[in-house]
Formats: C-alpha cells, structure tokens, sequence
C-alpha cells in the first residue's frame, strides 16, 4: 500500500474543491434567476397596484368612459361598462365551451379507441397553439364579414381558445378515476351512458372546475380576438348580446397608448380589477384541483 | 353509507347551481336586450383628427335633441371600412375615399363636416413654442436625412434659439390614417424626393422613426420622448400640452395652426370632387390672400351609406353637425366650414333615405 | 335465489345486458361530435385564412415574403419580408434570454430549493403566466419603455455599443429590445413550469446512483436531468417559441411598427403578429386586408410548424418513458 491516504486528500483536491466551487455557483445562478422572476413579477404587480390605485373608487365601478375633449372640467368616469361586458363575454364563452370540452374529454378518455383518441388529442393541441390573432382573424372571417361585430361572437373566439384547456384538464382528471368504479357500475347492469354521467363524471367535477376556471382566466385577458369581434362599442352599458360590448383589455389597450395621464392612471385601474379577477380564479383552481386530486388519490 | 352519497354529490350540485347562474344570467342579458332598444343611438367610427369635436357634439347633441351618438376613433381607414362592413350608421376619415371604395361601399356619400389643421409637434424641454420649420425640412426628417436638432438647416430658421444636439426622432401614424394622408400630401408638394420616393396616402412606407395607432397615440409618444416629432391634429397638442411649429407657406411666412391660419387656408380650394365633396387645400399658393394661411389644412369627412334603416336620426344629426355644431368647434380650433360647404353638404345629405 | 337476484342474474337478464342501449348511442354521438369539432375547426381555419388571403398570394405569390414593403407605390405593394425577420429576431432573442433562466428557476424549483422557499416561488412563478399580455404591453409602454431609454440602453450602448445589435442609442422606448423583454417574460412561466415537472419526473435511482457515486449537485443535473429530461427540454422551448411567435397585443404595443430590417435591436420594428394586430382595423382596401391575412397565413405556418415539432417530441418521449 503506498504511504499516500488518498481518501483524505481526495475530499481537500483541488480538482474536488473546483467542482464544489462550480456546484455553489450554479446553485448561486438558479437561485438568482429564480429571484429574478420573482422580482419582476413583483415589479410589475406593484407597478400596476401602485399606478392603478389612485383611479380605484366608487366612480370607477359604476360609471362609464367619458371623452374629455381637454377643455372645462373632466367628467367623472370609470369602467363599468368594460367590466360588465368582459363578465358577459367571458360568461357566454364558459357556456359555450364547458359543455364541448368535457364531452370530448370523456369521448378521447372513455369511448374513442386508441388511435383516433390520440389523433383527436393532437389535434387539441394542436388547436390551442394557434396564436389568439390567428383566430381572431378566422372568426372575424367567418362570422363578422358582412353582418357586422357581436359580443357572442367574441365569446364564440375566446371559447376556441378555452375548448382545448377545458378537455385536456377534464382528460387528465377522468384518468384517475380508477377502472374499478366504471367496471363495477357496469357489472352492477348499469348502461355505459348511466356510468359514465352518474359515476366517473361527478368524481371529475374538481379537474372540471380547475380547468374551466383557468381556461376563464386565459380567456379574460386576451385581447387580440376582441379587436376582431368586439371593437367597435358604444360607452354605455349594454347588455345586449348582438352589439359589441366593451371589455376591460380593450379598454386597456386603447387606453394605454393615448397621452391622457388620467387614462393612464384608469388603465392601471383597469389592470388591477382584471388580475384580480383572474388572480381568484386560479385560487379557486387551485383550491378545486388539490382537493378532487387529493381526493381520487387519498381516499381510494 | 348516506354521508359518503351526500358529499359525492356536493361537487356536482356546486356545478349544477353554476351552470344555472350562467344561464340565468345569459337568458336575462338576452332578454333584457329585448327591452333596451338602441332605437335612440347613432354609432360612429373613423378618424382620430375629428375625435375632440365629435366628442363635444356628442355631449351636446345628447343635451339638445336626446340621441346619444358613440363613435370609435380607429383611424380614417376603420371609419371606411366600418362603414362599408355596415358595422356603424355613420364613418368619418380625413382622406377622400378613392372610386375603388365607393364601389366596395356599394352606394354611400360622403361630404365634409370639419375643418382644421395637422399641426407638427415636438418635444423639446426648455425650447420656447412655435419654432420655425419649413417643408423640405420636414420632408428632409421624415426621409431620415436630417438627423439632429442642431442641424444647419433648422438652425438657419430658427436664429437666436439653442437647439440642443438631440437626436430627432420623427413619429408617423402607423395606422390607416387621413391625416398622414394630409400631411403626406403636404410634403408631396415641398419636396420631389418624397413625392417619387413615398409618395402619399393613408398608409405609405415611412422611411425613418416610430410608428403610432391614432392621434392620441403620436400625442402619446412625443410627450414621453425628448426629441420626438410627429404629426396630427392641432386639438391633440393643445390637450397634451404639447408645443407645436409654425410651419412656413409659401408666401414664405411662418403660420401659426390657429383659426386664422386655417381660416385664410381654407379659400385655396372652392371646387368640390364630383364623387367624393374632397376639397384639398394643402400648400396653398403664395399670393397675398394666403399671407396667413397654414399650409398643412385638411377638411375631414363623414361617410353615409344612401340606404340607412338610422336615415332618419342621421340627417338631423349631420344637418345639426354642418351647421349649430360648428360653433363648438372653435375652442378646439376647429374652423366653422365656410357657407359653400355647408350648402353643398345638405344638397349630398338629401340623397340619404331610409 | 330471490325473485330480485333472479331478475338481475338469470338468462333474460343476461339478454337483457348485451341489448343495445339508446342512451349509449346518444352519448356517443354527443361526445364524438364534440371531439371532432377540433379537427372541424383547425380544418376551417386553414381554409378561411387561406381563402381570405388568396387575392394577395395570388397577386404577390412566394415574392411576397422577401419584398419589403408596405403600403407602397400608392397602397398596391406589400410584403412580409421586414416582419418576418422581427417575428424571427423578437422570439428567438426571447428564446435566448429566457431558455438559462427558465431551466435555472425549473432547478431551483424542483432540485435546489428547500421545500418551503419552492412552495413560496412556485405559485409566484406561476402567477407570471397569469398577467395578461396587454397588461405586460401597458407595462412596457410605461414604466420599461422609460426605464429602455433613461438607463438600460445607455449602459449597454455605452459600453458594448461596438456590438452591432446595440449600435444605435435607444431615443425612444418603443424598440426591438422591449420587445424581447416583454417577450421572455411571457415564455418564462411556460418553459420553466414545464421542465419543472420534467426534472420531478426524472427517475430518483438515477440522481441517487450518481450522487452516491460522489458526484456534486450541478454534475448529477449535468449529468443525469438534463439528458433524461433533453427532448422534453426541447419541447418546452419550442412551446415557449410558439407562444412568441404569436404573441400580437403586448409586441404591438412596445415595438414601434416600423417597416424596416435595422441591425440595432434599440431601434423599431415589427413582426407579423404585431402588424396584424396594428393594421387590421383600419385596413381600407381590399389588397390591403388580403395582404394582412396572407401574413397571418406565414405565421399559422410558423406556429403550427412549431407546435407539431413540440407535440411529436412530446409524444415520442412520453411513448419511450412509458417503459
């Protein structure tokens, strides 16, 4: 045996006090970089909470956008009409594509057979990597041309958008209801239809609402459909439908680009309400999908 | 056995009770549009150059006569293309509609409503208002040949004011525009570089600086840029508190974009284009009557369809527009149209029927 | 045996069973109408896009994308060749910036943090994703556009303005640059959530084989996670590279829409999903609408190219883990 202990120095080496050195600095980089995420999420949340706040009073929810054409006093105004409208968009829009996404969920999971599920499933995806212009463009094509903006068909583009997230949350959930439960219910006589609806559908409602309430929170803050379909509105509240409406990201947008420092101030605002609204959304998501998933997971 | 049934079908009464609030509120909203008829509401969409005066008409034509009028400034483009997609009763664009556009509008009029001026902005913290320019200058910037404020060229017209060594930086409307129509049309006649390079129209290649959407946005871009200049209707630069050129004619005096100035302009042109009532008064000519004329002026128009279900809320209201509105006008420099336009605009208006 | 039992086990039971339902038919129908409205609607985009752009491929055909040009020669000649270079330069530069630090955050997030800190980033992080775009364009307008031109450019135009990309000073806020900020901030939420899961999933013999081989942390991500999870990776990127390439609103917003291929990132630009957004409303003539389509044609093409090389990555890798 040589008379070097190699074990003590292989700990002190200056190959090994090299590595340990490379560890702590990539250690040291995620760390930052994590931090850095944090900091920018934190910058912009706090620019918009800190901008916004001024404009946030009662008038704000329940008056509408006035011009000031920059003489005499500036009319008091706010965003109601912006809020109700992107509530109705984004309402008609759940209603249009909760009921497509979780049948196709339980068409890819429980009926289809393998290869058309997984053709069917490529084409989801495939459709929810489709920019929001893209389908902008094809609904203002396909629907606008001719018989004039809608709010429904805006909730008809942003559903296009929604479909996809829905069905592949509602799959995912569907996936863990255990194959004993559907056997059993068949065993048990019942009809396939029956099992599916009173059995595997009621267990999959949390990874339902978790992927409807996300796909709302997508949908209520994509703008680019809505100058397609939804553009052309009038300043008062409509409820209406058949006639564009206002939402709260056009009025973000058109007044994010003006000079008007009180519009700035009103987008900001405007800015505040919509992440919260989709700041409780993902809570109320998140809140559902630990519960159905600590539930299918927990308790079977 | 009960409490395990009972908790299974909590989630699925949450969801039920859901989707019945949805619809319930879907069925109300549709319902209620039933009883909240839009009988009384004009809709319009076009032109930014316009926006200030239509938002004092809508103000005061809702007061007079109870019609609320909504109008979208999306750009001269929008307001044609709206009003040919049927999308608004009425469009408004600064820039005459083409023969091609009357046939795509497939039988619409169009007449001018307003008159004022595109006034040419800047930024420059600490330099007084209304600093001399000329033409070739303008053109020689937006070609992106004159690069800095202290270049001989604005030097020379400008004696006696420090122009700081800033970099220029020229906003044009990236946008559809009927004011970069005007002020395209304007550098067409200063400069022949420009005219067989660019060229003129509501949407051209710009060959230097940033682009905008709307008055509003070039007004945006120059107050938060030191050096910025841009384009778009003098009301803008009033509102923002942005300093504007007085650009020089071609009686070779430098005018200011005031009443005066538009006033004294507007005598350029009397003779109205058959099809479209375009009257262009850019650049007018150098004899004494045009000492004080502003040489970037333009009519702005309102576009109607002949057949309109709204016919008879929109000839009232234009009618109303032509001739009591004008007066609102003033304070945001709009000069009242001249007595001809108004006569020639209610003969166009009579073509509308319902 | 009961009167029940013998109802629900004897043979007419048994027929009874193997009978065909109608509700089964229903349901079937119902969901399988369902699921094919996917491919229904991805066929009926194509179409309608293609459709509405055929006047202007027909006039331009290919020549199209290498003109550049917009609104020219009194509004009659357009071209895409300016905004797919801004589409290519903005998403790959977002791609660039966002790719070390979305696998850093990933690693932190599911290797290096303690379990406290990752459930205090991770719902942070996520909540990146959440922001909508026009709120990050407003954003960008006015608070990054202001912070590009007052002190971010002048430091690096000061001191690596000889690199071509930084060449000219940033005089105002509306640039390429912004743009490619705002840009990794939005793919950052998508990459790193995603190689998140990927590393979590990475088997834990593996790590431990390599740790206990003596291997430091950074050599067993080295070494083990990153070739593990390597096409899973890629598929995260390309998915972030999609979402670039689409994103209109929030680009159009801080990038300065000007038709020009510039080699300063601190000038303006344009790409195609931005001129899109810009433009559309206001587009007066028929060429002029048919010329906006055609480029949203380039770009479905692009997005779909990137999102099935995504999704075929994903569905291989996912087809040999399943061992």
């Amino acid at each position: 045996m040589s008379t070097n202990a190699p074990t003590a120095d292989l700990f002190r080496s200056e190959r090994m006090r090299r590595r340990r050195i490379v560890n702590r600095l990539v250690e040291g980089a995620a760390t930052v970089a994590a931090l850095l995420a944090v900091a920018v999420l934190v910058i912009v949340v706090s620019s918009v909470v800190r901008s916004g706040w001024g404009a946030i009073n009662v008038d704000f929810f329940t008056k509408t956008p006035a011009i000031y054409t920059g003489f005499g006093p500036r009319p008091a105004s706010g965003i109601s009409s912006a809020i109700i409208g992107t509530l109705i968009i984004i309402g008609i829009a759940l209603v249009m594509a909760l009921p497509v996404g979780v049948m196709t969920a339980i068409y890819l999971n429980e009926l289809a057979p393998r290869r058309l599920a997984g053709v069917l499933t490529l084409a989801f995806d495939v459709l929810n990597g489709i920019p929001a212009i893209v389908l902008g463009i094809f609904v203002f094509v396909f629907v606008v041309v001719g018989h004039g903006q809608a709010a429904w068909k805006a909730s008809f583009a942003l559903a296009i958008l929604m479909v996809p997230m829905i069905a592949r949350s509602t799959q995912e959930v569907l996936a863990l209801v255990p194959a004993s439960m559907r056997e059993a219910s068949l065993a048990l006589g019942a009809a396939k239809w029956r099992t599916t609806l009173s059995v595997v559908l009621p267990q999959a409602v949390g990874g339902i609402v978790t992927g409807a309430t996300l796909a709302t929170a997508r949908a209520a803050g994509e703008t680019a459909p809505l100058l397609f379909t939804s553009a052309l509105y009038s300043d008062s509240v409509s409820y209406d439908p058949r006639q564009p409406i206002a939402s709260i990201p056009m009025f973000i947008f058109t007044s994010a680009e003006q000079a008007d420092p009180v519009l700035h101030e009103q987008a900001w605002g405007a800015a505040a309400v919509l992440i919260g609204i989709i700041l409780i959304a993902s809570l109320i998501a998140r809140w559902f999908a630990d519960r159905s998933v600590r539930r299918l997971k927990g308790e079977r | 056995m009960k409490a395990f049934v009972t908790r299974r079908k909590r989630p699925l009464a949450v969801l039920s009770v859901l989707t019945v609030a949805i619809a319930t509120a879907v069925a109300i909203s549709v319902g209620g549009a039933q009883a909240r008829s839009s009988a009384d509401e004009l809709k319009g969409a076009g032109a930014t150059f316009p926006a200030p005066l239509i938002a004092a008409w809508q103000q005061k034509y809702e007061a007079a006569k109870g019609v609320k009028i909504s109008y979208n400034p999306i750009g001269s483009g929008g307001g044609i293309s709206a009003i040919t997609n049927k999308a608004v009763d009425f469009g408004a664009s600064d820039a005459p509609m083409t023969p091609d556009q009357f046939n795509s509008c497939g039988g619409c009029v169009e007449l001018p409503w307003a008159l004022s001026a595109t006034s040419v902005m800047y930024n420059l913290p600490g330099l007084p208002n209304n600093l001399h320019i000329t033409g070739p200058i303008l053109a020689g910037i937006y070609l992106g040949q004159i690069k800095k404020w202290d270049d001989a060229k604005i030097k020379a017209v400008n004696k006696g004011v420090d122009l700081p060594s800033l970099n220029i930086t020229p906003v044009y409307r990236s946008d559809s525009s009927g004011t970069s129509f005007n002020y395209t049309t304007y550098l067409n006649t200063v400069s022949r570089q420009w005219k067989s390079q660019i060229g003129r129209g509501t949407t051209v290649n710009w060959p230097a600086g940033v682009g905008a959407r709307g008055s509003s946005g070039v007004s945006g871009v120059i107050s938060r840029t030191p050096g910025a200049l841009g384009y778009a209707d003098i009301a803008y630069a009033l509102k923002n508190h942005l300093k504007f050129f007085s650009v020089q004619n071609r009686a070779k005096k430098f005018a200011r974009p005031g009443l005066a100035g538009i006033q004294a302009a507007a005598q350029a042109d009397r003779k109205f284009n058959p099809q479209s009532n375009e009257l262009s008064i850019v650049n007018p000519p150098g004899s004494k009557r045009f000492a004080r004329a502003y040489p970037i002026c333009t009519y702005t128009y309102v576009i109607l369809r002949i057949q309109s279900d709204k016919a008879n809320l929109l000839k009232p209201f234009v009618t109303w527009a032509l001739t009591s509105g004008q007066q609102y006008g003033r304070p945001l420099i709009f000069q009242p149209i001249p007595k001809y336009v108004v006569t020639r605009g209610k003969a166009t208006l009579k073509k509308v029927h319902s | 045996m009961s009167v029940a039992q013998e109802r629900a086990t004897g043979p007419a039971a048994l027929q009874r069973r193997g009978r065909f339902r109608p509700g089964d038919a229903v349901l079937y129908v119902v969901t399988c109408a369902s699921a094919l409205t996917g491919v229904v609607l991805l066929g009926l985009i194509i179409h309608e896009v293609l459709s509405q752009a055929w006047p202007a491929i027909e006039k331009f055909g290919l020549g199209f994308l290498t003109t550049q040009a917009w609104g020219d020669n009194g509004n009659t000649l357009f071209g895409a060749r300016s905004f797919i270079f801004g589409t290519v330069v903005t998403s790959l530069g977002a791609l660039l910036l966002a790719t070390p630090i979305s696998l850093a955050i990933a690693l932190f997030l599911s290797e290096l943090a303690p379990r406290w800190l990752r459930s205090v980033v991770a719902p942070l992080v996520e909540l990146l994703a959440a922001i909508p775009s026009v709120v990050l364009g407003l954003w960008g307008i006015l608070v990054l556009g202001p912070f590009i031109t007052g002190t971010l450019g002048p430091a690096i135009h000061g001191s690596l303005g000889w690199v071509p990309i930084f060449s000219t000073e940033p005089t105002v806020g509306s640039n390429m640059f912004a743009a490619i900020l705002i840009l990794t901030i939005m793919i950052i939420p998508i990459v790193s959530s995603i190689c998140r899961e990927l590393f979590v999933g990475v088997p834990a013999e593996l790590k431990d084989g390599a740790l206990a081989l003596g291997s430091t942390r950074w050599e067993v991500i080295r070494g083990v996670v990153f070739p593990y999870a390597r096409a899973g990776i890629a598929a995260a990127l390309i998915l972030g590279l999609g979402r670039a390439l689409g994103e209109a609103i929030a680009v159009t917003q801080v990038i300065g829409n000007r038709v020009a291929i510039n080699t300063s990132l601190f000038d303006p630009g344009d790409t195609l999903a931005s001129r899109i957004a810009g433009q559309y409303q206001g587009a007066d003539t028929a060429l002029q609408v048919a010329s906006l389509v055609y480029l949203a044609v380039i770009l479905l093409v692009f997005s779909l190219i990137a999102n099935l090389a995504a999704q075929l990555i994903v569905r291989r890798v996912a087809g040999r883990h399943q061992v």
